[in-house]
């Protein structure tokens, strides 16, 4: 019980010094355990076998604005969750933040931005944030059906805040679904995340 | 000379902006130096940002997150603009993560030269794109700035103080520096030399290529040693070998910041 308890405290230690880093892609993507907007819990774990995207997101920021403005996100979203592709969208931050809205309100700022997504979910404590080390938002990952990483990092090589940019960018989580769902290998599996830092 | 007077009636305003323009958590405006232009002869100008109190703009290494700068110029004919410099940013830290930009306000110079056959009063402008960020949010901001040069030497504008010390505040090449880097597994080893009349001891090293090194920790270089060498750890998500690096060198005991360039040879 002892040795149990002690070893909790260093897992926790370890878990919050190495924030910075993110995970590599072939990694094994993180179990975790968020609540959605309805308060109802979803893990990782609900979509085993599956490929999952998560997506950073922060409805304020012009990044992120960008792609759903643009229709750019939410229609990677219908596009791929009609192809059995679960997408999460997660917002880190700290509770009582002016930043980290609370459930009622990130609905109204989902629905408005037109978010297509399978379930947006709440990550107080920045923890699964931390874990995957999500830096910026929009920042994306690609979990293939083994549950590994297949991807990490932008979700283009455009960054800026112009949407007239989303036409000529190379959109490597739509390449990284496509090479996946082809039975190909993901040729770019991480690209520098851009965006405004998660304000954990 | 009655020529001259009348063209320096018409010219009230010349070399001033029309004003600056607020957007975002910043205003923005584009000043010159002088208010004239001759043929093929750089003119200084100069964009300014005024920021918001708690609000900053970012270099071009933003770091973790921003972005930096962007401008897009509209010119007459035969007119050619350099790009855009960047003075010495500040490090923030927030929540964890770097950044790399300006806070209350930063000048960004840049030459712009007229044509062999630019005559008359002319207009030149900027489309401006930035992100001004604070400890909670990120704003963009946009502008187009206009400015007006007449032909011919022009007076110096209230600016132009302003503006020399931007331009000899931004950091330089150096005849005679040079900097190699060497890609390992997981660190850069950057080999460093500089004439022996600079000394780079207690200099800081900052990347100023986005993407390539990490740049979480401070690193200040120690006594020269023939030059010296510096580990850097790669940037996570730097994919393959880096193809270029710039490095910027503040402080310590050199007397003026400067950049050093490496490319990898092809």
């Amino acid at each position: 019980m002892n040795l149990k308890s002690t070893f909790g405290i260093l897992a926790a230690a370890v878990l919050t010094s190495t924030s910075a880093f993110a995970i590599e892609p072939g990694e094994v993507a993180p179990a975790f355990t968020l609540k959605n907007l309805e308060g109802k819990e979803v893990s990782l774990s609900d979509y085993a076998g599956k490929t999952v995207v998560l997506e950073w997101i922060n409805f304020d920021c012009p990044f992120v604005q960008k792609h759903y403005q643009s229709g750019n996100m939410p229609g990677l979203q219908e596009k791929y969750t009609g192809k059995e592709v679960v997408w999460l969208s997660i917002q880190s931050g700290q509770e009582g933040n002016d930043n980290f809205p609370v459930a009622d309100v990130l609905e109204d700022k989902a629905e408005s931005a037109g978010s297509k997504a399978t379930a947006i979910l709440r990550d107080p404590g920045g923890e699964v944030g931390k874990a995957y080390g999500a830096k910026t938002t929009p920042h994306m990952f690609v979990i293939n059906e083994d549950g590994k990483i297949a991807y990490a990092g932008g979700i283009d090589d455009k960054g800026d805040t112009k949407v007239e940019s989303i036409s000529t960018a190379t959109n490597y989580v739509s390449a990284a679904l496509d090479s996946l769902a082809g039975g190909k290998e993901v040729e770019v599996m991480k690209a520098a995340p851009y965006g405004c830092g998660v304000k954990y | 000379m009655m020529k001259m007077t009348i063209f320096g009636a018409t010219a009230v305003g010349v070399g001033l902006a029309v004003g600056g323009v607020k957007s975002g958590h910043a205003e923005a405006d584009l000043i010159s130096a002088g208010t004239g232009y001759q043929p093929e002869q750089p003119v200084q100008l100069a964009l300014r940002l005024k920021l918001d109190k708690g609000w900053h703009s970012y270099w071009l290494n933003p770091g973790d997150s921003g972005m930096p700068v962007s401008i897009e110029w509209s010119l007459p004919d035969g007119w050619a603009a350099g790009p855009l410099l960047y003075p010495v940013p500040e490090r923030f830290s927030t929540s964890g993560a770097v950044g790399f930009g300006y806070a209350d306000e930063v000048v960004m110079p840049v030459f712009l030269t007229p044509g062999p056959d630019a005559t008359g009063q002319v207009v030149v402008s900027a489309k401006v794109d930035w992100l001004t960020c604070d400890d909670a949010a990120c704003v963009p901001g946009s502008a187009e700035l206009k400015l007006e040069l007449e032909e011919g030497v022009g007076k110096p504008t209230s600016e132009a103080d302003e503006i020399d010390e931007a331009f000899e505040g931004v950091p330089q090449p150096l005849a005679g520096a040079q900097m190699t880097v060497a890609s390992g597994e997981d660190d850069l080893v950057l080999g460093i030399t500089l004439p022996d009349s600079v000394n780079g001891e207690g200099a800081e090293l900052i990347a100023a290529t986005p993407n390539v090194a990490d740049v979480s920790k401070k690193v200040i270089l120690g006594p020269s040693n023939d030059g010296w060498k510096v580990t850097l750890p790669k940037h996570e998500y730097l994919e393959a070998d880096p193809k270029e690096l710039d490095v910027l060198l503040i402080g310590g005991e050199l007397k003026k910041p400067l950049m050093l360039s490496w490319k990898a040879e092809k």
